[in-house]
């Protein structure tokens, strides 16, 4: 008897377990499911600068105005009513004023309605708080022609001091100063720039955190800046911890948070009284899942809607059934070898003697122009865009992508010619180069399979072209490779910039300015160089109004990077989704990739 | 014995202070430009840096090592053991927030692992060279010899990918919306555990049924071990003297087995249970990211990747204090089943 209640009782355990098996129709119609991985750095708009929180940030916060459907040359209103052009009479002054007049009736998803003095209070948020590696240079730039707050305190101040030391006085002075930039005018919000700077509206629209509006009252009393023109020393580049909005959020957006565990997963609800039509997905999960395999068999399921994939695992879900895959995605984003023209040649194993003697390279290897071109002559980027991004991509032709000004598909670029290649070796150092041969070793990051395929074939052809030439290849951890760049020590590393917004002065800067991201890892003779040479442009470039005008400087500086062989730029990768076919609105955005907007897709 | 335990737990901070020492002088060996990787994943982040110097004085990693250790070790005597970057949560939440599923998929697997592999490993001695102890040694070698992320895989493939029957994670969407809302109490984050304590039978069948085939995995993959060391226990102890007297006398088979000889082969196994507990207890990288639950294998996996010292030392912290916890507690256990064990 008891044998038999047993039996019986496992049984419907069993069987109520395994009941609840789902059909494959469409899955949880009123809920949408991406699956993703990696984590997400901070919630708050003027702190993070990854992909992963800007798809989190750009469904929830909004921002003045956005690009009409991914097109990046078209803005349309958002929180303002209006996108300001020279013809409607907002941007004045030869393009140094901007008008917004701001929408009324916005309500941040607390129940407090949106004013002028909350777009005022977010940019002026964003400029004090500044933390070190973040993303406010980008207000910066176009409104002070500065970097950073740090150099807003050395001009008004006089002298070099960290923000987050200023007294109250002192304080005050620097407010001054950021305060002049943004003023509210009845209705609108006018932003004065010291200059023409036409990427200004790339710059504060959607899909951008450091444009997005918080509200004032609700982020004093989170414990964010007080508004107070006196506390900048106290509110400025908190640490993740320190900043109270680092994992709250009350935006105007279509979407409400509700709940975020780090590293697994985001809960977004929909907003009902958002300003315009409520969204038709009722409810957003965003599953961090860092096993692929994991994430395929969810797709496969119906128990996500949108998945990330990498390009090496897309034949897997090619043929799907009810998977939809579209590829081909420009994507803007440029990856490119960096040569190193001083090397820093003690302790570095990389350059081997440190001379040129045959068993090494000089620190200066990099800064003969023959060496450089028998590099870019010597790698094969038609079978790299083939064979290793497997067709999806193109080669790149300078710094700037497509479809950027001053891209232009016919301008020259380097091919695999190994005859011009040992020209080049050959006149390289007067000759002493070819003569006596070399050992150099180039480092990638482990993990990363598409800068190790880069390097291989380097040293694949290279090492064909003398047989004195000998080209070390060497897997090293991230942690590593960050210090080879910074300390100068790598010879010739392979790097990416992906687009903080739609502009071509977003790729000439990191790559060619001698202050740039990438240029300052170049070395003192690529400094001087581009002082004198690049500089001057890329100011040019960035402060004429006419788009015809900016063109030509940009197709010269495109140029200059091509005569100069100052990098490798090797590949612009296209990007792709992956999704259930259920899936309705989808478009893409460039600017947003790879993260999703959720407003316009339904199931 | 109890003055042996309180004074081996009266030596354990020593031997975590020991070791937080040991694991901050190893990453403290990394330049700080290396050490900075922790807070700069991407080539790209560097996009806002105009000076990294900055950057590294912000996280105070230049200063000397025993400024730096100093800060972290009176934090830690107020209860404050650091920011892991690498969860993107204060080091105690971190591992208070995996701790509990981490937990339940070591209980659950403990079961099937340690009771079926002394139950095969019985009969296996038991039946010595015939064919059933051939079925279950070759069945053991081969689970031994799987690799768990293959046979992870597979499993998931087969119950989730075709029969649609075990999904990957702790919950479905519907029991996640009702654990995490108002009316249902969070008691240990165990979800079967507090399903039964919030009397929600739905919400256990539910966890229930996604602990299933991570459990099989750890399963099948982690009993040879406990099996094997059963069994050629069993079998030197079932050729001793007093196993043969107590046949002579004729005692049933049974009694003889269960009684006599289990009780003294189980010495060495315990000893491998303490590991097996410890290894479960410390979380499964590979388990955990298959079926995707948030554990603590996959915490210090990361951290350690992302030289995340604040969540290095926590984790190794944990699993010290773990280590030490069970190591004693197999101590104790030699005693309870080997009267002639003295502990002093």
């Amino acid at each position: 008897m008891q044998k038999k209640l047993v039996v019986l009782l496992t049984l419907v355990l069993v069987f109520s377990v395994f009941s609840v098996v789902g059909a494959q129709e469409v899955k949880n119609p009123d809920t949408f499911i991406e699956v993703n991985m990696g984590t997400i750095d901070s919630l708050d708009p003027h702190y993070q600068y990854d992909s992963a929180s800007a798809e989190i940030i750009d469904n929830v916060y909004e921002n003045l105005i956005k690009f009409n459907k991914g097109n990046i040359n078209e803005f349309v209103p958002h929180l303002a009513t209006e996108v300001p052009t020279v013809e409607n009479g907002l941007i004045r002054e030869n393009g140094t004023v901007y008008e917004f007049p701001i929408r009324e009736g916005v309500t941040f998803q607390n129940g407090n309605p949106l004013t002028p003095e909350d777009v005022k209070y977010s940019f002026l948020r964003a400029l004090i708080q500044d933390r070190d590696g973040g993303p406010v240079w980008m207000l910066y730039e176009p409104l002070f022609q500065k970097g950073s707050l740090a150099d807003v305190v050395t001009e008004v101040l006089g002298e070099e001091k960290s923000p987050s030391e200023l007294t109250a006085e002192e304080s005050k002075k620097v407010y001054a100063y950021l305060e002049k930039a943004i003023e509210v005018d009845g209705n609108s919000v006018v932003f004065n720039l010291p200059q023409a700077f036409p990427p200004f509206l790339s710059i504060i629209s959607q899909n951008n955190g450091v444009g997005a509006i918080i509200d004032k009252e609700w982020t004093i009393k989170q414990g964010g800046w007080d508004g107070q023109p006196g506390s900048i020393a106290e509110y400025t580049n908190p640490t993740k911890e320190e900043d109270p909005l680092f994992d709250t959020m009350n935006g105007t957006g279509p979407y409400e948070l509700v709940e975020w565990v780090n590293g697994e997963e985001v809960i977004l609800n929909r907003n009902d009284d958002y300003w315009r039509e409520p969204a038709s997905i009722k409810k957003v999960i965003i599953r961090m899942i860092d096993e692929w395999s994991t994430r395929k068999l969810m797709l496969q399921r119906g128990d996500a809607d949108i998945v990330y994939v990498d390009k090496q695992y897309l034949p897997q879900v090619r043929n799907m059934d009810g998977v939809e895959v579209i590829t081909g995605l420009p994507n803007l984003y440029m990856g490119a070898g960096l040569m190193n023209f001083n090397i820093v040649t003690e302790g570095n194993p990389d350059v081997h003697s440190g001379k040129l003697d045959g068993n090494g390279i000089p620190s200066n290897f990099f800064s003969d122009i023959h060496v450089r071109k028998g590099f870019l002559y010597s790698m094969n980027y038609e079978a790299f865009v083939k064979d290793v991004l497997q067709g999806d991509g193109q080669k790149g032709r300078g710094p700037i992508p497509e479809p950027f000004l001053g891209y232009d598909e016919n301008s020259p670029t380097y091919n695999l010619d190994l005859e011009k290649a040992e020209e080049h070796f050959r006149q390289a150092f007067d000759g002493e180069l070819w003569e006596k041969g070399f050992e150099i070793t180039i480092l990638y990051n482990t993990g990363n399979d598409v800068r190790k395929s880069a390097v291989d074939m380097l040293k694949y052809y290279v090492e064909q072209i003398n047989p004195k030439f000998k080209v070390n290849v060497r897997g090293i951890q991230w942690a590593t490779y960050l210090d080879k760049l910074i300390a100068n020590k790598f010879t010739l590393g392979f790097i990416a910039w992906g687009a903080d917004y739609a502009d071509p002065h977003n790729f000439v800067v990191p790559f060619l300015a001698s202050d740039g991201t990438y240029g300052g890892f170049k070395g003192k003779n690529y400094i001087e160089f581009a002082k004198e040479n690049i500089d001057p442009l890329i100011e040019k470039g960035v402060s004429l109004t006419d788009p015809e005008a900016r063109e030509k400087v940009y197709k010269e500086l495109q140029n200059i990077a091509y005569e100069h062989a100052i990098d490798m730029y090797l590949y612009q990768p296209t990007a792709q989704v992956v999704m259930r076919d259920w899936v309705e609105g989808w478009y893409y955005n460039p600017i947003r990739d790879p993260g999703q907007y959720f407003y316009s897709l339904d199931k | 014995m109890i003055s042996y335990i309180i004074r081996r737990l009266f030596i354990l901070p020593v031997i975590l202070f020991g070791v937080s020492l040991l694991i901050f002088s190893m990453i403290m060996m990394l330049g700080p430009y290396q050490r900075l990787s922790t807070y700069i994943t991407d080539p790209a982040q560097l996009k806002g840096v105009d000076d990294v110097e900055q950057l590294i004085a912000k996280y105070g990693l230049d200063d000397p090592w025993y400024e730096q250790y100093g800060r972290w070790i009176s934090g830690v005597a107020q209860g404050d053991f650091g920011w892991s970057e690498s969860a993107g949560a204060p080091v105690t939440t971190a591992i208070a927030n995996r701790f509990p599923a981490t937990i339940e998929l070591a209980l659950l697997s403990l079961i099937p692992v340690i009771f079926g592999g002394i139950i095969l490993g019985v009969i296996s001695a038991v039946h010595h060279n015939k064919l059933i102890d051939h079925i279950i040694r070759i069945f053991a070698v081969i689970g031994w010899s799987f690799p768990s992320f293959v046979f992870g895989l597979l499993v998931l493939m087969i119950f989730y990918g075709v029969l649609g029957w075990l999904p990957p994670g702790r919950l479905s969407n519907w029991a996640t919306e009702i654990v995490r809302s108002a009316e249902f109490a969070n008691y240990t984050g165990m979800y079967i555990l507090d399903g039964l304590l919030n009397f929600n039978f739905a919400v256990v069948l539910d966890a229930i049924r996604h602990m299933i085939a991570p459990v099989i995995t750890i399963s099948i993959l982690w009993w040879a071990f406990i099996l094997r060391i059963t069994r050629s226990n069993m079998l030197e102890t079932l050729k001793k003297d007093y196993i043969r007297t107590a046949r002579a006398k004729g005692l049933a088979d049974n009694i003889v087995v269960y009684k006599h000889a289990v009780r003294n082969a189980l010495i060495p196994v315990v000893t491998v249970a303490g590991q097996m507990i410890l290894g479960l207890a410390g979380g499964l990288v590979i388990v955990e990211s298959i079926f995707n639950i948030r554990g603590l294998g996959q915490f210090m996996a990361t951290s350690a990747q992302q030289l995340d010292y604040p969540g290095v030392l926590g984790g190794a912290l944990y699993f010290g204090l773990l280590l030490i916890l069970i190591n004693l507690f197999v101590d104790v256990s030699y005693a309870v089943i080997d009267p002639r064990i003295r502990l002093e």
